[in-house]
C-alpha cells in the first residue's frame, strides 16, 4: 500500500530505555561460552552492551516516561491530545490495550480515540502514518507510543536470540500543521513467513496452561535477514520515489535497528553510505524492536534535529513478516535525551 | 562460461571465516564455526558479491562447500 499525506509534522520525538546493562561478553562468560566465539560474534555482528528493563518494568512504563517527559519540555497540555495510539508486542495485559492504560496515566481527555497496534519493527511506520491519517481528518494533535520490551521474552538459554534485545519506549507527537510538509508511506506483509518470529504460545490458538513455563520469542535470524535483504530496499527505492529523493539528496536513512551487521547489509543494498545510516544503537542499547527507529533518530542525529530539518527515509522490518518505510522531513523539533527509566 | 568454484571459494572464504581452510568437498557440518553467524555472513557474500540470493532454506540444504557454489550462476 503507497499513501501520501500533506499538512502534518513531527514535532517531538523522546525515548526511555531500560535501565539495566548488560554486557554481552560477561553475560557469555558467565554462562559458560566459549570467549573465542563470543568475541567473533561481537564483531561480526555489533553486539556489546544492551538495556533492558528492570524486572516488573514494562512497556507501558518506558512509553510513559518518554511521553510525560516530550510533552513537559514541549509544554504540551495533555488534554489538548486527540488520539493517543499505542505500538507494541508486549502490552500489560490481553485485555484491557495499552492505549487505555496510558490514557489514564497521562491524564488524557475521555474523548480522546484510544488504540493499540500490535506490530512489532515496523510499528513505529505503522504507528506514523495512523497518526498522520489521523491529523488529516479532523485531529490536531497525536501520540504515538511505541515500545516493547522484548528481553524478558526471550529464552535466556537460546544464546542467538537472547543477547540481542533491549527495551525501550518512545513517544513520537504528530501535530497538523499548516506548511505544505509532506510524509510519504508504503506497506507490505508476507504472512508466509510469520513463523521466523513467533511466539507459539499464550495465544488463543495455544494458550498456556496456568502453572506452565513462560513462552519465548523464537526468531529464524537467517530467514529474517532474507526477508529484509528482499523487502526493504524496494519498500525504501519507493518512498523516495514518492518523495522525489535520492540517496544523495536525502539526509539519514533510519532502519529498523536489528543487529549493525544486518542494518549495514542492508543499507548498502538501499544505496545509502553507512555514514548516512545510523547503526552503531544496538551495541549500545540492544534490538529495541519497535522504539528502535525513533531510538536511532534521538541517538544518532537528535541534537541536529533540535536545530534543522533532516530528510528522513525510515524503514521497519520484522515479525509478520511486515514492513513499512515512510519519507519525510523533520525538525527542528524537540528532542529529549534518551534516557533510562527508572532513573537513580 | 564455467563457473569459477576456485577464485568464488577463495571470496567466499575471506568473507565467511568459518570456511577458512575449506575446499570444495568439505562438508559443512564438520566445520567447527559453521553455524548461525557463519550462515548469516554466506548470504550476505552471495548478495553483495554476487548479487545472488540464497535463501536460508536453500543454504540449509547444502552438504558440502561445492553444494554452496552450485548456487551461483555459470
Amino acid at each position: 500500500m503507497h499513501s501520501s499525506l500533506s499538512n502534518i509534522r513531527i514535532s517531538g520525538l523522546a525515548v526511555s530505555t531500560g535501565s539495566v546493562v548488560r554486557d554481552f561478553r560477561a553475560d557469555g562468560l558467565a554462562a559458560g561460552d566459549d570467549p573465542a566465539q563470543l568475541e567473533r560474534v561481537a564483531k561480526a555482528i555489533g553486539l556489546r552492551e544492551r538495556r533492558v528493563a528492570a524486572p516488573g518494568v514494562t512497556s507501558l512504563d518506558l512509553c510513559e516516561d518518554a511521553a510525560r517527559r516530550l510533552l513537559e519540555e514541549m509544554a504540551v497540555d495533555p488534554t489538548s491530545i486527540d488520539a493517543l495510539i499505542f505500538v507494541t508486542q508486549t502490552p500489560d495485559y490481553l485485555q484491557p490495550n495499552n492505549s487505555s492504560l496510558l490514557q489514564a496515566r497521562l491524564g488524557l481527555c475521555k474523548s480522546v480515540a484510544a488504540f493499540d497496534i500490535t506490530q512489532g519493527c515496523s510499528g513505529w511506520i505503522y504507528g506514523l502514518h495512523q497518526a498522520a491519517l489521523l491529523c488529516s481528518h479532523g485531529a490536531a494533535r497525536v501520540l504515538v507510543c511505541a515500545g516493547d520490551t522484548l528481553s524478558h521474552q526471550t529464552d535466556p538459554k537460546d544464546t542467538a536470540t537472547h543477547p540481542i534485545f533491549g527495551d525501550a519506549g518512545s513517544a513520537t507527537l504528530v501535530e497538523k500543521t499548516g506548511s505544505e510538509s509532506a510524509m510519504h508511506f508504503i506497506f507490505g506483509t508476507d504472512g508466509s513467513g510469520a513463523q521466523a518470529i513467533m511466539v507459539p504460545t499464550g495465544g488463543a490458538r495455544q494458550p498456556v496452561a496456568a502453572g506452565a513455563p513462560g513462552a519465548y520469542l523464537q526468531m529464524d535470524g537467517a530467514e529474517v535477514f532474507n526477508f529484509a535483504l528482499r523487502e526493504v530496499p524496494p519498500a525504501v527505492a519507493g518512498v523516495l520515489k514518492l518523495a522525489g529523493w535520492t540517496p544523495s539528496t536525502t539526509d539519514r536513512l533510519a532502519l529498523h535497528q536489528a543487529n549493525r551487521f544486518v542494518v549495514s547489509a542492508v543499507a548498502r543494498k538501499c544505496g545509502f553510505p553507512d555514514a548516512k545510516c545510523p547503526m552503531d544503537l544496538v551495541e549500545q542499547f540492544g534490538n529495541q524492536s519497535s522504539a528502535s527507529i525513533p531510538a536511532a533518530l534521538v541517538h544518532a542525529c537528535g541534537s541536529t534535529l533540535q536545530e534543522q530539518p533532516l530528510k528522513i527515509a525510515a524503514c521497519g522490518y520484522g515479525v509478520g513478516l511486515s514492513w513499512g518505510a515512510a519519507a519525510f522531513t523533520v525538525g527542528p523539533v524537540v528532542v529529549p535525551p534518551m534516557l533510562p527509566f527508572p532513573r537513580r | 562460461m564455467p563457473r569459477d568454484d576456485a577464485k568464488n571459494l577463495a571470496a567466499l572464504c575471506a568473507d565467511v571465516d568459518a570456511l577458512t581452510g575449506a575446499n570444495l568437498e568439505t562438508v559443512l557440518a564438520t566445520l567447527p564455526n559453521w553455524d548461525s553467524l557463519a550462515v548469516l555472513l554466506t548470504i550476505s557474500h552471495f548478495e553483495h558479491t554476487h548479487a545472488v540470493g540464497i535463501t536460508a532454506t536453500q543454504l540449509r540444504s547444502c552438504r558440502t562447500v561445492r553444494d554452496l557454489l552450485a548456487h551461483l550462476p555459470c
